[in-house]
């Protein structure tokens, strides 16, 4: 870590370490916006913006990949809680709204198990992106997630027998 | 990691991967942009500490201070004023004399049967 590197308000993360990161942030966020290339964008900027002013402290309580995913986890959750709100309003006002976000379709084979993993419920769905696809432990996708390892152990093993009934359909 | 896991980490790590192929956005433009919000924000903020400074001072001088209280001088106050006891001001201004200005009551000087009525 370079010193000029280091940022003022966060002074365990530098800039450089961020920049490895940054592909493996930008997919969480992705996924975290339903795949919104531009509400990623903003997402993994506003991460960045709670690191430089120091409102997100990064304390090595953790690994910096684990810290920076929680942060823009809490961030996509505050985000739809407001748009979430903002939707019951315009229900409220008789408008209408499309009920599930769209997903984009997946040609191949692997189209069911992705569809399967999207009917997971949302912190099962989580810990399997997590640990399968961000190449997580349990413990580190736990902490992501907010929550104890055993919990997080009980969440990745109900979403492992959910996607093998899946797999052993497709076969 | 069961081999049925590593064929779920496979398969997902796959569709995943084909997801965000070519979409990451380059972490330079990202990071710059984070930092002219944070720029734009202090910039905002130390506006807006100005003017709240410039109008609390607007506020302490047009409006009067404690600076200007005067205190009366003791000769110039008993020169200037006169004094009454708050029972006198509340006596009537006439005084009513009960005995010189009682009207004489009008009596019968005839008898009745050798007798005053």
């Amino acid at each position: 870590m370079r010193d000029s590197d280091v940022l003022d308000n966060n002074p365990h993360i530098s800039r450089s370490a961020l920049e490895a990161i940054h592909g493996q942030v930008f997919g969480w966020a992705l996924s975290r916006c339903d795949y919104d290339q531009a509400a990623a964008e903003d997402l993994v900027q506003q991460a960045y913006i709670e690191l430089l002013t120091g409102k997100a402290r990064f304390e090595r309580r953790s690994s910096l990949k684990t810290f920076v995913f929680a942060v823009v986890r809490n961030l996509a959750r505050s985000r739809y809680r407001r748009i979430a709100s903002r939707l019951r309003l315009v229900r409220s006002e008789g408008a209408a709204v499309a009920d599930e976000p769209v997903h984009p379709v997946e040609p191949d084979e692997s189209a069911r198990l992705w569809e399967a993993v999207q009917r997971l419920p949302r912190r099962q769905r989580d810990i399997v992106e997590l640990v399968f696809c961000r190449d997580m432990t349990i413990e580190a996708a736990s902490g992501v997630m907010g929550v104890t390892t055993g919990t997080g152990r009980v969440h990745y093993e109900r979403a492992k027998k959910a996607l093998r009934k899946t797999l052993k359909r497709d076969e | 990691m069961t081999e049925s896991d590593d064929r779920l980490q496979a398969a997902l790590s796959g569709v995943q991967a084909r997801k965000e192929a070519g979409r990451v956005p380059d972490f330079d433009h990202v990071w710059t942009g984070a930092k002219t919000r944070v720029r734009s924000r202090r910039r905002r903020r130390g506006m807006m500490a100005g003017t709240a400074a410039v109008l609390a001072l607007a506020f302490v001088m047009v409006v009067p201070s404690g600076d200007d209280i005067q205190y009366i001088d003791t000769a110039e106050l008993l020169e200037t004023t006169s004094w009454s006891a708050p029972s006198d001001s509340l006596l009537p201004e006439h005084h009513f004399d009960i005995y010189g200005e009682v009207p004489v009551l009008i009596e019968p000087a005839e008898t009745y049967g050798g007798a005053l009525l």
